[in-house]
């Protein structure tokens, strides 16, 4: 059984790196998302609106084939590990953007207003006033979606990426011990969702504890 | 370009012809207004009847309809084509400070009173903090300015946010009904700052419901119902011999409550 985990345990990195790598992506590559689907401008905010619910309605296995047998297939030769963190990460991505938009949803029109009465510029307005309060008021959201990124991280092994469930299917091709194997595999998930959940609780209690809304 | 001397006698804000609709909803129908340096005029009259919408023109968070709006010298027409620049120059000019106080949750006081100095006025953060606790002494809240504003009452946040607008050194503060959210007794609080500023010079515009700020701090009062003034004039005046029924009704009602 230790060895067991002991080799799956190299797995753990990848998962990891896969996670954090496509939250990256999907934490940044919101933001422009998200603006362009509030922008004013019509044919941008329904083209936002329309990548969104595409990319949301594919699942992300077929997303990942895509990516890699398709742009891989082409000019483009991808690596799996870049086919995987480009196309969880662009999954990521409208993720957020709809996360920050719920966020800005809430945000009290007077924080606009009392900006713009004060004759903020406009990137201080964003960067300074509202960015701030949209990432405190999505950090719970962003908390949980990264663990449901945890998970979603497995179908990374589809393509070949070597993180905790290829290893986990790998090992049990080779001894034949699939219930001990997944066992340990599911128990390794665990215990990396569990410091995800216990450090954004802190961060969000003290933010709270400062701001108090 | 647009440097005025307090020897100027030109009105500091000048409203003319104006209009503002909503959709198909007409909720200032022509209003002239204007104010001179070291005026205060308050503005009266039932909810809905457009002193928000007008108060927000001059410093145009609302684009108006039709007429102008000048501010210093800095004249913005309808629908403002106008540039971001020019809505910048003009708002320099002018603090405000809104029913809900609208302070920054996420900065502490002194940030709160400090940024807009440094962004907007390109003072160092030092120049700045320096000159947000001047204000901050002012309004009697030194002591809080390592604070966030959730830890401050109601009353002084909106000191904090009267700070806040003055640390621009604006040519004029708009207040909407800046008491309206909070207790009476610290509604008090508010209004002496208010006084004290009106005693040093300063040119407000009030939206406001207490009647005493009205008859006694301000030197004009404007009453408003259905997107019009009804009626102005000094303020003793209006308050105590208002010309028109209309005015008469809204006055006695409110001296009901
Ligand atoms: N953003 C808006 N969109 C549509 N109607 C508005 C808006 N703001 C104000 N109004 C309408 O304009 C009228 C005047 O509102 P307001 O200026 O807030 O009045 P007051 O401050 O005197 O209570 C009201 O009928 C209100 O419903
Ligand atoms: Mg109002």
């Amino acid at each position: 059984m230790l060895d067991i985990l002991g080799n799956l345990v190299t797995g753990v990195p990848m998962t990891l790196f896969l996670t954090f790598g496509a939250l990256l992506v999907g934490v940044i590559l919101g933001i422009p998302i998200c603006m362009a689907r509030r922008s004013h401008h019509p044919v941008l905010s329904n083209l936002a609106a329309a990548v969104i619910v595409a990319i949301r309605s594919i699942p992300p296995l077929v997303w990942l084939f895509l990516i890699y047998f398709g742009l891989g297939s082409g000019i483009l030769r991808l690596s799996p590990l870049v086919a995987a963190l480009g196309g969880l990460g662009l999954i990521t991505a409208v993720n957020m953007a709809e996360i920050y938009r719920g966020s800005l949803a809430a945000i009290h029109a007077g924080q606009w207003e009392a900006s713009q009465a004060l004759g903020l510029p406009r990137w201080s307005r964003l960067v300074e006033i509202i960015g701030p309060q949209v990432a405190r008021i999505s950090l719970p959201a962003v908390a949980t979606y990264a663990i449901g990124l945890l998970k979603d991280t497995a179908v990374a092994s589809i393509i070949g990426v070597p993180e905790l469930a290829f290893k986990g299917t790998y090992l049990s091709q080779q001894t034949f011990k699939g219930l001990e194997i997944f066992a340990a595999v599911g128990f390794l998930y665990i215990a990396m969702s569990l410091p995800i959940a216990w450090v954004s609780r802190l961060v969000d209690a003290r933010i709270r504890q400062r701001v108090a809304q | 370009m647009n440097e005025t001397s307090a020897t100027d006698i030109r009105p500091l804000v000048l409203v003319e012809g104006l209009r503002k609709s909503f959709g198909s909803h007409e909720v200032l129908k022509g209003i002239d207004l204007s104010v001179q340096r070291g005026e205060i005029v308050a503005i009266i009259g039932p909810s809905g009847s457009g002193k928000s919408t007008l108060l927000r023109c001059v410093n145009q968070l609302e684009t108006h309809t039709a007429g102008t709006v000048t501010v210093a010298g800095v004249t913005i027409g309808p629908d403002s084509a106008s540039h971001d620049r020019e809505l910048q120059k003009l708002r320099r000019n002018v603090g405000m400070v809104f029913q809900s106080f609208n302070l920054f949750p996420h900065l502490n006081v002194l940030r709160n009173v400090s940024i807009a100095q440094q962004r907007v006025l390109g003072r160092s953060q030092a120049e700045a903090d320096e000159r947000s606790m001047q204000l901050l002494t002012r309004v009697g809240l030194a002591d809080k300015a390592k604070q966030y504003p959730a830890r401050c009452s109601g009353g002084q946040q909106q000191r904090i946010a009267i700070a806040r607008a003055l640390a621009l050194d604006p040519q004029i503060m708009l207040f909407d009904e800046p008491t309206s959210a909070l207790d009476p007794e610290l509604g008090l609080e508010v209004l002496a700052v208010m006084r004290e500023l009106a005693e040093g010079g300063m040119t407000m515009i009030v939206v406001t419901h207490e009647m005493h700020f009205a008859e006694d701090v301000s030197n004009r009062v404007l009453i408003m119902a259905d997107g019009e003034i009804i009626e102005q004039g000094p303020s003793r005046e209006v308050m105590q011999k208002p010309q028109t029924e209309r005015a008469r009704q809204f006055l006695s009602a409110v001296r009901d409550r």
